[in-house]
């Protein structure tokens, strides 16, 4: 790793790369049907070094996130001495798309297998079936049936 | 050697209002330009900016985003006819197009609805008495039930089961309402019946104000064909060619294409022939298009009738070189079926070109195709030869979560199917779409199949068969990571620190500052 190492992330395929300078100069250009644009930064992003981009392959849509390569491991070695507290991670789901809650299958307390189905949110007249990502109990529900939901709204958590 | 007509007929109606939205209401207000008659849009809270709002000549808001308030409120769109004078009303597809509610409210209004009357559309958009009506006159129909299911008591139940058990597994659930594969669930065992009745029925309610559904048997490996039709007020009823709709998903159709692949001339006489006839039965007036599915064996059976305009209309009309929508509003003025209409319908089963058409709708095809609503930044159709794009947004439009996710069709036409292909092949790769996620790539990659391009593999379960994105998307990411550590890294050296890196995307809309496609140069350029 040198100094102007990078972290590149993609979280929704996932996947991370860590180029260096020589690594990217060998990188080609964007092409035919590629498309790069820097996305607003949020709150923490300049303090931490990070930059969106929004990319597209081959019609395949993805947010990226660059920052430095030293900042990132910093990070993670800060992240891994507080996971040593936390033996079990606890994950929280959020809406993907905005819509209606139309069902919950589960309840507070319940124990769920990897992929069942949690809920299902209306979006575009269709249902769309929330499903467990991992195994776990199901931990404080924040919405009910009928309720609104916008992108990235916390639904429930798995502990 | 004929006369030329080099004067325009007078337009049939003054004022034609549009009761629908998206790209299906800009189709239907350029054929009211190219008739000289003004166009009316309608318009929710969440169309304000709509694309279909701006195109026409006038616009009346009818009420908020959710589509049971405005734009399937027949008080609303009636209200707005009668406040701008128009004279005729174009219900598009979906919403109130296959709703008597609406076109009995026209003839209560004295306004002319471009559509069959309302007692066809009782009789075709009710889908189990439609199929009721075909089994009649001898038109094979899908095994199922002729009644709607009810599983509200224990009895209901019991009934359902033993007609399930009747019909076979798998099967649909569908709505009597129904269309655009919403209120239809597939069913394959038993312990799901209920709960597929019931969620079916509350998405019919929703989508269409009726929960009624019935059962069918799910079909394996069989094609999809439709047959459309074209009847005048006198009664005559012409065939106007057959469209191949297999590939789907969620019982929603993703491409279509016209003539349907393979069949003989004799086998189009005969759907064509089987969709006359449903049509006979009920006095068809309009545009309709009659549903079959082929099987394997090679047997028609009939599905349904959709009395309305289909979304795939332009397929038809590539090949068939007639304007169904303007045709569709000289038929409602009351003109008999045109020459060119009849001619067209005499050479239906000896197509000469072939047309295909693919939706693009803002829906993730890597993650089951949920739903991808949102701002649409970069936005370039293609063109050139034989490329039509329907769209229903442009370069900032916002897609709403509240309607169908259909952003635009692409239809390209050619003299046969290889050279349609290559032509679709060439327009994909011209189409650049960003800020929403697209149908595009699972097109790109439909194209490089083997048994597409020969159109052996085409059967309505392909998809779910054969659509395993998982390998797409990874390289398609990893080339993507390498383009964001080339802008980021470019960028920081343009300014010679990282963290001084100011440039920000522009926020209205207009043009395209931020985005980079031709080199690092001006990427760097741009950014400073």
């Amino acid at each position: 790793m040198t100094a102007k190492s990078l972290r590149v992330t993609i979280e929704a395929v996932p996947l991370v790369i860590q180029p260096d300078e020589a690594d990217v100069a060998a990188f080609a250009p964007p092409g035919r049907g590629e498309l790069v644009r820097l996305l607003p930064a949020r709150a923490a992003d300049r303090a931490e070094g990070i930059r969106r981009f929004e990319v597209v392959v081959d019609g395949w849509l993805f947010e990226v996130a660059t920052e430095p390569a030293v900042r990132a491991e910093l990070r993670d070695r800060v992240a891994r001495s507080a996971a040593e507290h936390h033996a079990t991670a606890r994950l929280t789901l959020r809406a993907q798309i905005p819509g209606r809650v139309v069902r919950l299958w589960v309840a507070e307390g319940e124990t769920v297998e990897r992929g069942q189905r949690l809920l299902a949110i209306e979006a575009m007249k269709m249902e769309n079936e929330i499903r467990a990502p991992q195994a776990g109990t199901v931990e404080d529900i924040r919405v009910e049936v009928g309720a609104r939901v916008e992108r990235e709204d916390e639904l429930l958590s798995l502990g | 050697m004929s006369l030329r007509k080099d004067t325009q007929p007078q337009p049939p109606f003054k004022t034609l209002l549009v009761a629908n939205r998206g790209e299906i209401a800009i189709r239907i207000i350029r054929a009211c330009r190219e008739m000289g008659i003004e166009s009316v849009a309608v318009y929710s809270d969440a169309d304000i900016d709509g694309s279909h709002r701006r195109a026409a000549d006038r616009a009346v808001h009818v009420g908020p985003a959710p589509a049971t308030e405005s734009y399937l409120r027949v008080d609303k769109i009636i209200e707005a006819a009668r406040s701008t004078g128009a004279d005729t009303i174009h219900p598009g597809y979906g919403f109130l197009s296959e709703q008597p509610a609406l076109a009995e409210a026209c003839a209560a209004a004295g306004i002319v609805f471009v559509g069959p009357t309302p007692e066809t559309l009782a009789q075709l958009g009710d889908k189990i008495a439609a199929r009721l009506r075909a089994a009649a006159v001898g038109v094979p129909v899908v095994p199922g039930t002729f009644e709607p299911i009810d599983v509200t008591g224990a009895q209901g139940r019991a009934t359902a089961n033993a007609e399930a058990e009747r019909i076979g597994w798998p099967l649909l659930v569908k709505a009597a309402a129904g269309g655009g594969g919403r209120g239809m669930r597939r069913v394959d065992s038993v312990d799901q019946l209920d709960e597929a009745i019931t969620s079916a029925s509350r998405e019919a309610v929703d989508a269409f104000g009726d929960g009624s559904v019935y059962l069918e048997r799910f079909v394996e490996r069989a094609r999809h064909v439709e047959v459309q039709l074209l009847g005048d007020n006198q009664g005559n009823v012409v065939a106007l060619g057959e469209r191949d709709c297999s590939v789907q998903r969620r019982h929603q159709k993703l491409v279509e294409e016209a003539p349907a692949p393979g069949l003989t001339t004799e086998q189009r006489h005969e759907l064509h022939q089987l969709g006359l006839k449903v049509a006979s039965t009920v006095g068809l007036r309009n545009a309709a298009t009659a549903e079959f599915l082929l099987t394997a064996d090679g047997e028609f059976w009939f599905l349904e009738v959709n009395a309305r305009l289909q979304v795939e209309h332009g397929v038809t009309e590539l090949v068939a070189d007639i304007d169904l929508v303007q045709e569709q509003i000289w038929i409602a003025a009351g003109r008999p079926l045109s020459a060119r209409v009849l001619a067209s319908a005499a050479r239906a089963a000896t197509p000469q070109r072939h047309a295909l058409e693919v939706r693009l709708s803002a829906e993730h095809p890597a993650l089951h195709f949920a739903p991808a609503p949102g701002r649409v930044d970069r936005w370039r159709e293609p063109s050139g030869p034989g490329v039509r794009v329907d769209a229903g947004v442009e370069e900032g439009s916002l897609v709403s979560e509240h309607y169908d996710p259909l952003v635009a069709k692409l239809l390209v036409v050619a003299d046969d199917r290889p050279h349609a292909l290559a032509r679709l092949a060439r327009a994909l790769d011209e189409f650049e779409i960003s800020g929403i996620q697209t149908t595009l790539p699972f097109h790109r990659w439909l194209l490089r199949q083997p048994d597409f391009a020969t159109a052996t593999g085409l059967s309505t379960d392909l998809v779910d068969r054969r659509w395993q994105p998982t390998e797409l998307i990874s390289v398609a990411a990893l080339r993507a990571a390498e383009l964001a550590a080339v802008a980021a890294l470019s960028a920081a050296g343009a300014t010679g620190a990282a963290g001084q890196y100011d440039a920000q995307p522009r926020q209205d809309g207009s043009g395209g500052d931020a985005w980079w496609r031709a080199g690092i140069g001006e990427a760097t350029e741009r950014l400073t």
